[in-house]
Parts: structure tokens; sequence; C-alpha cells
């Protein structure tokens, strides 16, 4: 079973408590996190990604798996406002499954940015959340627990939390909102996010070598 | 609500129970340990007492040269000292002292923390690091006894996802105190965890002597129904049933006590016998030496038969499978 369905055997009490905290984060979670659509008409597939703090023009951080070099160069991203923007890949490691989106004329509202946590000051066991589009559905949020925290010889993020496609390039995120992974990967029932480290150093080395 | 009064109100109850789960990981982690006993992924085990560690049979591929991880990262050699098939435990004995807060011997916490629908954390070591997983308690039932004869004081279903490092590692509770060993091999691959009565009993007669003792009468049976006439003659009732012995073993306790084959057994120590597993059930381990009063019917007449319930000389050990 998934975290989440443990949370729901709270008593309705602090049950509500709890509901109204989880809307409230997923709220500010959907502020930062986009759909990132990589079609060329016949193919449309979505994934999900996270508006990057950034000096200049938005950027959006993803997986390098929802923006598949040629099919994916110039993919559409949509805001949780509705707004759809274009953007470019100026960036992409597919070792580590990121890449980095430049948005091209974007509205002011994709001006806004997530605040970034420290994946290595997680605690086993503490409670972190996933936003994303699993099968399509928008801005879904799914709750779990830190299930090994990253280190030095292995720098993923695993999480005993329920994904699906479409979380893919999506926020992991603490309780406090702070964005500690970029989910990437289901393997055997278990989400596994490139660590907030990890996504800093790529933005940092690819902005770095576009002087 | 406002924008503002949501995000002021966010987190306090949920940070609250993360901060509480978190904290039970940690305690409990302080007495889990990695087991490397098998190829690849190393197995969990629990600090249980002094130089005592608990684990699971199925995951202890090798009985020598077997390395620990204690909490702290130090690596220490560990004997086996035995295992259980039945109810797949194995016990190690650490060789020395380990250095002081290396590991902690588990907090346990008594079988009235077993509550259904209670929230629980599997705490495994598949590793230098402690992993977990949380979910609930699905099911509380009595005393059974698993498909390879071992005996369970209470089965404990859990509803969570089993990751690697799952089995030999602690169910802890909220509070972090462990409630008892996990185990993925019992019950086709379900999650379950195996109490601490459990434990501490068999934890007990693997330290005394090196195994545990399994009842052993030395007969097959099969299941039959009883004609009319013979029911009738005997006063068995309308529908009589029994489990005749289609076997039994030369210089085995039941042929040492008389049983033929072809006997039926209807009744052993005053209860009523249908199935070959009725006649299991009164087998406990405790048993062993006592003496088991069968009532058979041979050649159509009713008769006693005592027979001294022996010991089995080998235990079967579970698949050696391979499971997380």
């Amino acid at each position: 079973m998934s975290a989440a369905a443990a949370l729901a055997v709270l008593p309705s009490s602090i049950g509500n408590t709890v509901a109204a905290e989880l809307e409230a984060l997923a709220q500010a979670l959907r502020r930062v996190t986009v759909r990132v659509h990589a079609g060329d008409g016949r193919v449309d597939a979505v994934g999900a990604g996270v508006l990057w703090p950034s000096d200049g023009e938005p950027l959006v951080l993803t997986n390098a798996h929802v923006v598949p070099p040629r099919r994916g160069d110039t993919p559409r991203i949509q805001n949780a406002a509705g707004h759809t923007v274009a953007s470019r890949v100026i960036a992409r490691n597919r070792d580590a499954d990121l890449a980095l989106l430049s948005l091209v004329d974007a509205p002011n509202d994709f001006g806004v940015a997530a605040t970034l946590g420290r994946a290595r000051d997680l605690r086993v066991g503490e409670i972190v959340v996933a936003l994303g589009h699993p099968l399509g559905v928008d801005g879904a949020l799914s709750v779990g627990v830190v299930h090994a925290v990253p280190t030095e010889d292995d720098d993923w993020l695993r999480a005993d939390i329920r994904l699906a496609p479409g979380n893919s390039g999506g926020p992991l995120a603490t309780l406090d909102g702070a964005v500690i992974g970029v989910n990437a990967m289901i393997v055997r029932g278990l989400g596994i996010a490139v660590s907030s480290q990890v996504a800093r150093q790529f933005v940092h080395a690819a902005l770095s070598c576009r002087l | 609500m406002s924008a503002s009064s949501e995000t002021r109100a966010s987190g306090r109850s949920l940070r609250a129970l993360s901060d509480d789960l978190a904290a039970a990981v940690e305690r409990a982690a302080a007495s889990v340990v990695a087991i490397h006993a098998r190829p690849r992924i190393p197995a969990s085990g629990i600090y249980w007492r002094d130089g005592i560690i608990v684990a699971t049979s199925h995951t202890i591929r090798k009985e020598q040269d077997i390395a620990v991880t204690l909490p702290n990262g130090s690596r220490g050699a560990a004997q086996l000292v035995g295992r259980d098939g039945g109810t797949d435990l194995a016990i190690l004995r650490l060789d020395g002292t380990p250095a002081k807060g290396a590991a902690t011997i588990a907090d346990r916490a008594g079988s009235e923390a077993l509550r259904v629908g209670s929230l629980v954390l599997a705490v495994g070591r598949p590793g230098a690091d402690v992993t977990t997983s949380l979910g609930v308690i699905s099911a509380v039932g009595a005393k059974w006894r698993t498909w390879s004869g071992g005996e369970i004081d209470q089965l404990v279903r859990l509803d969570l996802a089993v990751y690697d490092g799952f089995s030999g590692g602690a169910l802890v509770d909220a509070d972090g105190r462990v409630l008892g060993v996990n185990c993925s091999a019992l019950a086709r691959g379900t999650p379950l965890t195996i109490p601490n009565a459990t434990v501490e009993r068999v934890m007990e007669a693997l330290l005394t002597r090196g195994h545990v003792a399994r009842a052993y009468l030395g007969v097959a049976m099969q299941p039959v129904r009883l004609t009319r006439a013979i029911a009738e003659q005997l006063a068995l009732g309308e529908n009589a049933r029994g489990v005749l012995v289609v076997m039994v073993e030369s210089d085995s306790p039941a042929d040492r006590a008389g049983v033929l084959v072809g006997d039926i057994i209807v009744a052993a120590s005053g209860q009523a016998i249908a199935e070959p597993q009725d006649v299991a059930e009164l087998l406990g381990s405790e048993q062993v030496g006592s003496t088991l009063d069968l009532t058979v019917v041979r050649g159509g007449e009713r008769r006693d038969v005592t027979v001294t319930v022996g010991e089995r000389a080998t235990s079967g050990d579970v698949r050696q499978r391979r499971r997380p």
C-alpha cells in the first residue's frame, strides 16, 4: 500500500487538519510545477517540470527522458493557470536524467520559482510529497515517506511513495514545500528522484557554459 | 480561508507526525543490522540481546564467514547459532563484544501493541544505511502454523510496500518500539511479522538446544468417511469421519505403540479427528516426550492406542527462494 493510505487511518479530527495542510501544500507546489508537452503533432507525451530559480528568463527543470532529442527539442510548457509557452532545451544529461529548458516569451506568471531544499538533510521516515500529472491527471499530489537518503556513494533519493508515468520531472518536496528531488523513475514500486544537490550542480554547470 | 492563513496552518500536525516517524526510524535503526550471508543485497537482522542477533532463515544462505554491519557502520563477524525452518527464524552470535554504542538492544513492545489499523514502519538495513516503508497492520489473528510446521503465536499481516531488506528487519510502531521480525517468505510473499513472543521462544530453543524440537509420530494419513454401519455400531454419530493410516514408519513412535496401516484414527486426546491437520494441531513442540491417546477403528472395533510423541530428527528449512 502507499503511505498515503496509511495516513488515511488517522482519526477524523486530525484527518481534517491534515487534509487542509496537504491541500495548502498542493496549491503551493502547483504554482511551481508545469506540464511539459514533448510532441511532434503525432505523439504527445506529457511529463512534469519544476520552475527553477533563475536570474534571467524563466527556467524549467525536468527529466531528460521527458524531452528526448529531436522530438522533444522544443517542448510546450503549460502552467497551473493554463497558459502555454514555447521552450527550448538548453542542456541535457541522460546519466543524471535531467534537462534544462529555457522559456521563450513567457508571461509574468511563469516568474515564480520553487524553493529548493537539501536532500542530504532529510531523515529516513520523514513525510514527503510529490506533485505531477500521473497518467495525465493534472496536478495530483502523492504522499509518502523517505526510504533512503542520498549519500556520497549513491546520490539518488528513494521514497516509499506511489508514482506513475506523468510524475516524471515533477517535484518531490518536504512538508515545507521545499523541493528536494526531481522524480525520475519507479523501480519495483519505489519512487526514485534525482536529488536537489545533483539538480543544482547540473543547472549551475548548464548556465555557466552559456556565457 | 485566505491563502496566507492557509500557508500559516500548513504543515503543523503533519510536520509533528513526520518528525515522530523519522524519530521512530532513528530509534529502531540503532538496533537494526545488515547481515552479509547471501549474494548481492545484504539482509536485515535485529540486535536482540547482548551479542545476539535475530534474522530470517531464508535470507541466510551460507553458514560460515557471515559478516554483520552494525548500526554505527562498523563491521564484525558472526556465527550462526541455529535456524528454525518452521518459523523462518535464525539466531546469530557476534564474535566479541561490540564497541559501546555500536548496537543497541531492541526496545520491544508487548503484544497489546499489535492492533489492526495502527501505523507501522518496516525498518531494514540492506547495506550500510537504514531504509523504511510506512503502512498499517492489516490483520491480527490467533496462533497459526506455517506450511513448514512452525508455530507462530499471533498472525500479524501488514499492508505496506516490501523492498530489499524487509525480511529480518523490524516492524516498528510510531514510538520506535519493535513489534516483531518482518518476513516475506511464510505466506507466498505477502508481508507478515513474526511477533516478539515467537522470537523469544524460538531463540530460547535455539540457544539452549541448537534447534527447535518438532513433534513426530511417524504416520502418513488421509481423511476418510466411516460407513454408516460402523458409525452406528461404534456410536460415532451420523457423519463420522476419521483419518486412515496409510503408512507407518518402522521403529517410529507410532510403530512402537502398535499403530497399524489401515487403522482409522477417530479421536486423539479426546478430540474428534477429521483431517490430518487435526492431528498436527495437537503436536506442538512442547508435546515431545508426552503421550497422545489415540482412539482408532480397527477391524470394525474401537481400540485405544497410547503413543509417546517423539522428536523429528531434522527440520526442513523454508524454500531457499530469493525474497526481499
